[in-house]
C-alpha cells in the first residue's frame, strides 16, 4: 500500500503531520513533507485515520503498484 | 542582440546537413502546399499498428516533446482503440519555435503522421493543438487541401506555460480546466494518443524512408534528425534541423553565436551548461553532460549580459508560470526566484537558501514544473560560480540585457 497525496487538494492544514509525526513533517509554508510513502500492514490503522481526517481530502491509500513515470510530455 | 523566437514573428527554418523535415523549402520559406509536399516527399505508405510500432522500435524514435517519451511505448500502452489522436503543437515553451515552424511550413508532414497513427489505432478524431493564429491558419489551409482530413480539428491553446503540458491539454480537450490533474493519469488511459508535432512529422519521414534509410543520419542510438530552436545572443536565430549527435560548436558557429561561457540547453525545464563545443546534441550526449535535451532549445547567454540576471529573470518567469494549485510550487518557486535576486545583490546567505528551496519543491506537486524549474535554477547556480563571486564583491559590471526569451507575443 502507498500513501498518495493529491497536491491540487492539499491546503497545508497540517492535520496529517500532527497525526503521523514520524512520517510527515511540514515545510516553512505548512505543506507536508512525506518521509516515506510505503505503508506496512501494522501502520495501516494510523494512516487510515490521517487519510480520513484531512480537511481537504487530499490523502489517499493506493493499492496499485507504482507505474513507471512517463513524465510530462510536451 | 536580443533574439526572440516569439509567436507571431517569422521563424526561419534551415538545416545543417541534408534536411528531411525541412526538405524542399525554398529560400523564401514558403509553405509547401499539398502538391509541393507530394513532389518532395512522395506518397505516404500505409501501415497498420504492428507495422507502425515495428518501424518506431527499429529506429528507437524518441518523442520530440520535452520528455522524449517514445511514441511506440504510448501505442503499446493502448489497451483498446484510441478515441482521438492529439497533436501537441501548442509549444508553450517560450524559447521553442520548432513546432510552429513545422506546422507553418510543412504542415502536411505533421498531418501525414497524425493521420497514419489515427488510422492505425482506430481513432475517429484528430485534434491539432496550436497557440497562435498564423499557425492555426496554415494548418487549416493544409487540411482543406486534403480529402483525408474530414475529422481533423485545430484547437487554439491559451497563453500559459502549463497549457502545453500533455495532461493539461488532454484535460482541456475533454471538457476540463487547463490545469494538471491531481492524480497522475496517463493520456492513453483516457483513450487519447497524444504526441508532439515533430514526433508525427518524423514518423511521416520514417514511413517513407524505412528504418535503414532513416538511420543513415544521426547516431546509432538516436538515428535521424532533430529540430533545434536556437536563440539568445546569436546572429541568426531560428529553427535548425540537424542530424542527432551534431556537435554544439558547429551549431553555434552556424548561427553566429557570440562567445559565451555558458549555454542553456532544453529551455527553462532544461539546464545551464558550460559551453563545450564538442558536446554531441543528442539525448544521450546532453544527459551525459548533466543536462537535458528537452525539446531541442539551445540558448546562448553571450558575454555582454549579466548571466546571473538572466537566471533571475527566467527564475521569476518560472515562478509566475506556476498553475498555483500546489503549495510547494506556488510558494516555493517565488522563494527560489527571490533567492536568485538576492544573489544578484550579493547576499551570501542566499545560496544555501536557494539550494534548500530547490530541494524542497522537487517532486512535491501535481506536475513536473517545480522539479524541472528547481533543476534549471540549480544548474544555473552551479555553472555561474564566477558570476556569484563577482556579485558578492559588488557586481559583474554587465547590464541585464534580457537575452533569454520569456513570454510570447502572439
Amino acid at each position: 500500500m502507498k500513501l498518495e497525496l493529491d497536491w491540487t487538494r492539499c491546503d497545508g492544514h497540517g492535520v496529517c503531520a500532527q497525526l503521523l509525526p514520524d512520517r510527515i513533517d511540514t515545510d516553512e509554508w505548512g505543506f507536508p513533507v512525506l518521509a516515506e510513502t510505503a505503508v506496512r500492514p501494522e501502520q495501516l490503522t494510523a494512516v487510515r485515520r490521517a487519510v480520513a481526517a484531512c480537511p481537504a481530502l487530499a490523502l489517499r491509500l493506493d493499492n496499485t503498484r507504482a507505474r513507471p513515470g512517463a513524465g510530462g510530455s510536451r | 542582440m536580443t533574439a526572440l523566437l516569439a509567436g507571431s514573428r517569422a521563424v526561419f527554418p534551415s538545416s545543417l546537413g541534408a534536411p528531411r523535415l525541412f526538405a524542399g523549402l525554398d529560400a523564401d520559406h514558403r509553405a509547401l502546399d499539398l502538391a509541393g509536399h507530394v513532389a518532395v516527399h512522395g506518397p505516404l505508405p500505409s501501415a497498420d499498428l504492428p507495422r507502425l510500432v515495428g518501424l518506431l522500435d527499429a529506429v528507437g524514435l524518441s518523442g520530440r516533446g520535452g520528455a522524449g517519451f517514445p511514441l511506440a511505448a504510448k501505442l503499446r500502452a493502448l489497451s483498446a482503440p484510441a478515441r482521438r489522436v492529439v497533436v501537441n503543437g501548442s509549444e508553450s515553451e517560450p524559447a521553442s519555435a520548432k513546432d510552429r515552424a513545422l506546422m507553418r511550413h510543412v504542415p502536411h508532414l505533421v498531418l501525414d503522421g497524425a493521420l497514419a497513427v489515427a488510422a492505425a489505432v482506430g481513432a475517429r478524431r484528430v485534434t491539432v493543438a496550436v497557440h497562435d493564429e498564423w499557425t492555426a491558419t496554415a494548418l487549416t489551409r493544409a487540411t482543406g487541401e486534403r480529402v483525408d482530413t474530414r475529422t481533423v480539428r485545430v484547437h487554439r491553446t491559451g497563453d500559459t506555460f502549463v497549457s502545453g503540458e500533455a495532461r493539461t491539454l488532454v484535460r482541456e480537450l475533454t471538457g476540463g480546466p487547463a490545469l494538471p490533474p491531481g492524480r497522475r493519469v496517463h493520456a492513453t488511459e483516457r483513450g487519447i494518443l497524444l504526441a508532439n508535432a515533430e514526433t508525427f512529422a518524423q514518423l511521416a519521414v520514417l514511413l517513407r524512408l524505412g528504418p535503414r534509410r532513416f538511420a543513415a543520419t544521426g547516431t546509432p542510438d538516436e538515428p535521424g534528425t532533430a529540430l533545434l530552436s536556437v536563440g539568445g545572443a546569436v546572429a541568426h536565430p531560428g529553427v535548425l534541423e540537424v542530424p542527432l549527435g551534431m556537435p554544439l560548436g558547429l551549431v553555434l558557429r552556424h548561427v553566429g553565436a557570440e562567445p559565451s561561457d555558458t549555454v542553456v540547453l532544453g529551455g527553462y525545464h532544461g539546464a545551464w551548461l558550460p559551453t563545450d563545443p564538442a558536446l554531441p546534441l543528442s539525448r544521450r550526449g546532453v544527459d551525459a553532460a548533466g543536462g537535458s535535451f528537452g525539446a531541442g532549445v539551445v540558448l546562448v547567454a553571450g558575454s555582454q549580459t549579466c548571466a546571473l540576471g538572466e537566471l533571475a529573470r527566467t527564475a521569476d518567469w518560472l515562478a509566475a508560470q506556476s498553475a498555483g494549485q500546489c503549495g510547494p510550487c506556488r510558494f516555493g518557486l517565488p522563494a527560489l526566484a527571490a533567492d536568485v535576486r538576492a544573489l544578484l545583490r550579493g547576499h551570501p546567505a542566499a545560496l544555501p537558501a536557494a539550494q534548500r528551496h530547490a530541494a524542497l519543491v522537487d517532486g512535491r506537486g501535481a506536475c513536473s514544473h517545480p522539479d524541472a524549474a528547481a533543476r534549471y535554477v540549480r544548474s544555473g547556480l552551479a555553472v555561474l560560480g564566477d558570476e556569484l563571486n563577482a556579485h558578492r564583491r559588488g557586481g559583474c559590471g554587465r547590464p541585464v540585457l534580457g537575452v533569454l526569451p520569456i513570454g510570447r507575443t502572439s
